[in-house]
């Protein structure tokens, strides 16, 4: 497989996990909202400041009054907003039109499909009434593709490639929302201390990760922050855990990697450490310093993307540079 | 049957006796081979053939087969115009096609030999030298240069119009980048799916069989001493007009499609960049223009291609198809000895004929052009896609007087041809929701490799969509129709 195509394959599935995480937090924390169990959390500002945090990276002033429809506007349709899912699925066209021969024509199809139908949504629905089937297209979609991955390609190494960069944006979105939801909830319990429906935002966090079901599965008890967090950090048999993605990316590397020794700072042994990390941690390890944790982790899966992106995407090497490494 | 140019569907239809129309030989009389086709179009009401249409063009769209358009602020995909009513050659007519379009092939191949070789045809003064000298495609960088297996126009791309005496005609050879075969699998497909009940009666050849052979052509041309050759399709990119198709038989052939910046050349060998180092690459169809494809040959602000390829090349390590500098052989001058071109190496009568041709760099051929503009179509020697072209009997007194002067500058640069009668076919025009007659040619496949003499059987027809007009290129807002090759 080229380098070039396989970054674009690797990007591909970056913007794809993207766009469903981003579509997802604002369809659960916007809907949540509207009877939620206290003033805060049904707060327009409050809500709005929640979606820029986790879509945008950006914290906004408190003195700074958000508009409803520009928010929804910026982050659903807006080209010019880097954040947006429309472009999410603009990028993943334009990297799946880049390797469209390496792919199966079911799965450019389905990508092709959802950009028209996302790039081609009337903006004055989805500010004004129609959010939820604006967010449920995107998920059904996102879905769709996904499948398209996993049932119409050779499971070798371009799936693997792209299989990677949705693990490594799933393990960085998951580790985001969780970022903006603590925070929320820190908020509450500072303004109404532990009176309040405590277990609100820790449901709508598990709400927004799709894991609500399996955490009380899992758990047969009541999210609270404790188990919650736990359960999407450290719980390997659910999906959309960090350690779950951790693993998933492990077992992608291994097969792109035909190396059995991993040279040190390379990708392969960097996810191979993170895993082995991972794999004896406990909540208690993390609870007292989420917010460092948190930030570490977004840190070396970003570390692990750009050492991805030097072992096996660089398209500047040549004989010689490639004989001496 | 009903009266045909009742149907709802043809009430419009204006059948033309100027013309030779593919579906009635008369105003009442549909031709034999379209009438069970004809039979199932009559009892389609026109919401149903609406639906169809749209049902149609919506696959081409969410397929992604489609062209981009650049506006001010973005880029906006479009779909090739496509029409769904078939078009259908018998078997018979097909074979003075496929022999005729095979002939030209081999003789062009011959003539790009002689020509950067001995030249023999131009010491014997069959072709005159100064059309050669004066080819702005001529490379003399391939000057006794041995292609591999001797083969240079690997793929060409054969222009033929049927004119009103129900003959066909070549209007030119391409040879270059010849484009379109994506569309005529692509039509394939979105026929069969819509009209699925009639297809059943009609024996076809396949189409679908193009992408195969075109690999087994890129192998047959493998350099020396390569078992199994690693072939590739290079692509300008993703802008590119035709990235579609250089996806397509990417993904037909199962092969890469590279950019040059995914090539560079070392100790001689072209090599690509993978995820796990370098592969050496043997064989090229390359899409990218003869002036592209290596900066430090030809044009040196050339992104598009890759340092050093040619004298990769010219070593015989690489293999590129087509072999550069074949356009001097599509030259629409040299076309007009294409008679003679035949006669001089194969020995041969040309099966399909030529348009009659007035050369302006003749001085007497020049007078008659320039005082007939009204009667001619004159067209650029060097340009493709329909650009350049004047068609005299459309042009005001003061744009002849314009061609006129175009002409007198530059003489080499312009032939000139009667105004050919192109014939008809059946058009679903949106606007009106009827069929209209609308001018059709057909440009067919040929490849020839080591010991691969194969013509694609079906081709692209294309429609000139404006009423009365007779260009049909793509980029000047034509369309395209599935073209039905009949079995014996």
């Amino acid at each position: 497989m080229l380098a070039r195509v396989a970054n674009n394959l690797f990007w591909m599935g970056r913007y794809i996990e993207r766009s469903e995480h981003v579509a997802r937090f604002l369809r659960v924390n916007y809907f949540s909202s509207l009877d939620a169990p206290d003033e805060l959390s049904q707060s327009r500002q409050f809500v709005l400041r929640s979606i820029m945090y986790m879509s945008a990276n950006e914290i906004i002033d408190s003195d700074i009054i958000l508009e409803e429809e520009e928010v929804l506007y910026n982050v659903g349709l807006n080209i010019d907003s880097p954040y947006s899912i429309v472009n999410g699925f603009i990028n993943a066209h334009e990297n799946a039109r880049s390797a469209r021969d390496l792919i199966s024509t079911e799965l450019f199809e389905a990508v092709n499909r959802v950009k028209h139908a996302i790039k081609g949504y009337p903006v004055e629905k989805l500010v004004k009434s129609q959010l939820y089937d604006f967010t449920t297209i995107v998920s059904n979609a996102t879905s769709d593709i996904k499948s398209k991955i996993q049932s119409t390609l050779l499971h070798d190494e371009v799936y693997a490639i792209i299989m990677l960069g949705i693990n490594i944006e799933r393990g960085l979105q998951v580790a985001r929302i969780i970022n903006s939801k603590v925070s929320d909830a820190s908020t509450v319990k500072k303004i109404y201390g532990d009176l309040v429906d405590g277990n609100y935002q820790w449901v709508t966090l598990l709400k927004c990760v799709l894991a609500y079901d399996m955490m009380r599965r899992s758990y047969k008890k009541a999210p609270e922050r404790t188990n919650t967090l736990e359960f999407l950090i450290l719980n390997a048999k659910c999906p959309r855990s960090i350690k779950n993605s951790l693993n998933q990316m492990n077992k992608y590397i291994c097969m792109i990697s035909k190396q059995h020794e991993k040279p040190v700072n390379s990708a392969a042994f960097l996810i191979g450490k993170m895993t082995s990390q991972f794999k004896y941690k406990l909540i208690e390890e993390i609870d007292d310093n989420l917010e460092e944790f948190t930030a570490e982790l977004i840190d070396k899966l970003a570390n692990i993307a750009v050492k991805l992106e030097e072992d096996y995407f660089d398209i500047s090497h040549t004989l010689d540079v490639k004989a001496k490494a | 049957m009903k009266d045909p140019l009742n149907l709802p569907l043809f009430s419009s239809y204006e059948f033309d006796s100027r013309f030779y129309d593919e579906l009635f030989a008369k105003r009442d009389d549909i031709r034999g081979i379209y009438k069970t086709l004809f039979e199932l179009f009559g009892t389609y009401s026109v919401s149903e053939f609406n639906r169809l249409n749209i049902q149609a063009k919506d696959s081409f769209f969410n397929s992604g087969i489609t062209f981009q358009v650049y506006g001010e602020n973005e880029v906006n995909e479009k779909i090739f115009p496509f029409d769904l009513f078939p078009r259908i050659i018998d078997h018979e007519e097909w074979e003075t096609i496929e022999t005729g379009v095979l002939q030209r092939s081999k003789a062009l191949n011959l003539f790009l030999w002689d020509v950067y070789h001995d030249q023999k045809i131009i010491k014997q003064g069959i072709v005159p030298k100064s059309l050669i000298d004066s080819s702005v495609n001529f490379l003399p960088e391939m000057i006794n240069f041995d292609p591999p297996e001797g083969v240079y126009n690997h793929i060409s791309g054969t222009d033929l119009i049927k004119h009103s005496d129900g003959q066909y005609y070549v209007l030119e050879d391409n040879i270059r980048c010849p484009s379109g075969v994506s569309y005529v699998i692509g039509n394939r497909g979105a026929v069969k799916h819509a009209l699925f009940g009639v297809f059943n009666q009609y024996k076809t050849h396949t189409v679908v069989n193009y992408g195969s052979k075109l690999l087994e052509t890129m192998q047959s041309v493998k350099p020396t001493g390569v078992d199994n050759p690693v072939c590739v399709i290079l692509t300008p990119g993703v802008y590119n007009s035709a990235y579609y198709e250089h996806c397509f038989l990417a993904k037909q052939m199962g092969i890469l499609l590279v950019e040059g910046r995914d090539l560079f050349v070392e100790n001689d060998f072209v090599y690509m960049k993978t995820i796990y180092g370098i592969e050496k690459v043997d064989v090229i169809y390359r899409r990218v223009d003869d002036l592209y494809i290596d900066p430090l040959v030809f044009k040196a602000d050339s992104l598009l291609g890759v340092p050093g390829l040619f004298s990769v090349y010219l070593k015989g390590n690489v293999a590129l198809v087509n072999a550069p500098g074949t356009g001097v052989a599509d030259d629409k001058a040299i076309y007009t000895y294409m008679p003679e071109i035949i006669k001089y190496y194969l020995d041969e009568d040309p099966i399909l004929n030529n348009v009659h041709t007035y050369h302006c760099s003749r001085k007497n051929e020049l007078n008659y052009v320039l005082e007939n503009i009204d009667k001619l179509v004159v067209k650029p020697v060097d340009e493709s896609g329909g650009y350049g072209i004047s068609i005299g009997n459309k042009l005001t007194k003061d744009e002849i007087e314009k061609v006129k002067e175009n002409i007198k500058k530059d003489p080499r640069k312009y032939i000139a041809q009667p105004i050919m009668s192109l014939s008809t076919h059946p058009t679903y025009i949106d606007d009106n929701e009827s069929f209209e007659s609308r001018h059709v040619d057909l440009r067919t496949f040929t490849l020839l490799g080591k010991d691969i003499n194969f013509v694609l059987k079906g081709g692209l027809t294309r429609v000139a969509l404006k009423k009365g007009n007779l260009v049909v290129n793509s980029s000047q807002g034509g369309g395209s129709k599935d073209t039905w090759v009949l079995k014996k």
